[in-house]
């Protein structure tokens, strides 16, 4: 689905300067939730800026479904962290999912029942003729996300989205992201700096290291669906737990 | 006329912040009671002033040569309104205004956009923009003078001239400042140039155009009234010069209430026009967020 090889991103017109991302390589395969675990400044928002072709690489290539990744691909969509300034303001909710679709070729009748379904899908129904900043943090980060399912991608890529919300909401949404994910069956990759998050989430986590590259490889074998409860006391849980905070931290991991 | 235009546009502001969205019952009573003493406060506030100013004319604190008493100030203000010639002196004003800047809207905009959208011919530019903006608009009346006469288009000039730099300048503030985060969204979903132009750059510099010309506006009027007193173009400045030169202190009086009814009218309706098309923007939302 997505190959990432030898990646490296130099910043500026220098060569020899500091590398934000060096020789990363990884592949995602199709319908996977992959998580990328980093802590900050490690480059993992170059990383996902080189990947999405918002931001040309230095070196290496990305390929998306054996096409190479020049610029942003349509089979793509992208969930940034600033849901409040991603939301265009002075378009309601349901043009904010809409108007990308006209762009794609969409016709207005399929993109109204794709905006529709979108907003089911996130529990926003009703909502749609509300203006972004008419609602709450959560629920903006929740048309976002319908934004980009409406878009209907082969591949989304979410950009640390739950770090500005507060914990409650953050575990209605990494519920709710879970729920769509399968009944679109859509492959995420998701860039987190929390490792309980990851954990949770994912099929398998990615630990950057800087200069962003993968510093370490965690499978997550825990059962679906999850359960914010009952998957998080699980021991596999948090043995991954220590294993991905020993990981971070670029200490030797003690099987 | 300038006074029903002021109570419209302040009952169609009213509206929609009383009526629609208002909660009903207790709440509503209580905003609208407290608007009611506002504006008591306010109306009481101004006659405290003319009541002053008439009892200062009438006791002779005042020069009733030179300061007559407000009321027969407002007498002839009234017998002007009530005629014909003070519209059209108030039409020959605006009509330079609205030429003017009209002019300067249509040759600032594209011209800020393309300064904006191109930082090498802002760069370029921007010398010439700092040394053209300061200079100040009286200064130009001569040369407008002995190039276009004393008639409309040497107003049309002046403000031309004048407004084109704040209007061209928010336009490239507008245009450079979107949102990055916003720009990143409109390319990861692929919108081409034209549309990322007209539904993205186009909206959030909205706010800045606006402001660009609500200032704009509201120096052109000064531009046409100063250009009608020291040149003697046919208007509302002339006709002040004209009751001056003439001793009608009372007249005078009234055709400079006049003109500061004028300017407050412009002003009152681009805020409205602002008020509904920039509804979206954080100035504009008032109670409303949430």
């Amino acid at each position: 689905m997505l190959e990432v090889s030898n990646l490296r991103k130099v910043y500026g017109p220098d060569p020899h300067a500091a590398p934000a991302v060096d020789g990363l390589s990884f592949a995602v395969a199709d319908q996977e939730f992959v998580c990328i675990l980093g802590s900050s400044g490690c480059g993992k928002t170059t990383m996902l800026r080189c990947l999405s072709g918002l931001t040309p690489a230095t070196s290496g290539s990305v390929v998306l479904r054996g096409k190479p990744v020049n610029g942003p691909p349509e089979d793509m969509a992208f969930v940034f962290q600033d849901y409040s300034r991603s939301l265009l303001p002075w378009m309601t909710v349901r043009r904010n999912i809409a108007f990308p679709l006209r762009y794609k070729g969409v016709d207005r009748r399929r993109a109204a029942e794709l905006t529709d379904e979108a907003l089911d899908a996130v529990g926003l129904a009703g909502r749609g003729d509300r203006y972004p900043w008419q609602l709450s943090g959560g629920m903006q980060q929740r048309v976002a996300i319908a934004r980009a399912l409406a878009y209907r991608p082969g591949i989304l890529l979410m950009d640390e989205p739950f770090a500005s919300v507060d914990a409650q909401t953050r575990s209605g949404l990494e519920d709710l992201l879970l729920n769509v994910w399968q009944r679109y069956g859509i492959t995420v990759l998701f860039v987190t700096h929390d490792i309980d998050e990851a954990v949770y989430l994912a099929d398998r986590v990615l630990v950057l290291r800087p200069p962003a590259n993968v510093g370490h490889e965690a499978v997550v074998g825990l059962p679906r669906p999850r359960n914010q409860v009952a998957t998080k006391q699980e021991p596999e849980f948090g043995r991954l737990r220590g294993e991905l905070y020993a990981a971070l931290d670029g200490r030797p991991v003690v099987a | 006329m300038s006074l029903d235009g002021a109570a419209t546009i302040d009952a169609r502001r009213g509206t929609p912040a009383a009526g629609a969205r208002l909660p009903p019952g207790r709440a509503g009573r209580l905003l609208a009671s407290r608007r009611v003493r506002d504006l008591g406060l306010k109306v009481s506030g101004v006659l405290t002033v003319l009541l002053a100013l008439e009892l200062c004319s009438r006791v002779g604190l005042l020069s009733r040569d030179w300061f007559p008493p407000v009321t027969d100030t407002y007498a002839e203000l009234f017998r002007l309104g009530m005629g014909r010639p003070l519209w059209v002196e108030i039409g020959r004003t605006l009509n330079g205004w609205a030429i003017g800047l009209a002019l300067a809207t249509l040759l600032a905009v594209p011209f800020g956009i393309l300064l904006g959208s191109s930082p090498a011919a802002y760069r370029m530019s921007r010398v010439v923009i700092e040394f053209c903006r300061p200079v100040p608009s009286v200064a130009l009346i001569p040369l407008a003078v002995l190039v276009y006469g004393v008639g409309l288009e040497m107003k049309v000039f002046l403000i031309v001239f004048v407004t084109f730099w704040p209007i061209l300048l928010q336009v490239v503030y507008g245009v450079t400042d979107v949102d990055p985060v916003v720009r990143d969204t409109a390319r990861a979903y692929g919108l081409p140039a034209h549309a990322r132009f007209f539904r993205i750059t186009l909206p959030s510099a909205a706010p800045y155009i606006a402001t660009g010309l609500r200032i704009a506006a509201a120096i052109a009027l000064v531009l046409a009234v100063t250009a009608e007193l020291v040149v003697g173009a046919p208007g509302l400045g002339q006709s002040i010069v004209v009751a001056q030169s003439n001793a009608q202190l009372p007249r005078m009086y009234a055709l400079i209430i006049v003109t500061g009814l004028v300017g407050w009218v412009l002003n009152m309706a681009f805020q409205a026009v602002e008020r509904r098309l920039l509804r979206w923007h954080p100035s504009q939302r008032q109670e409303e967020s949430r």
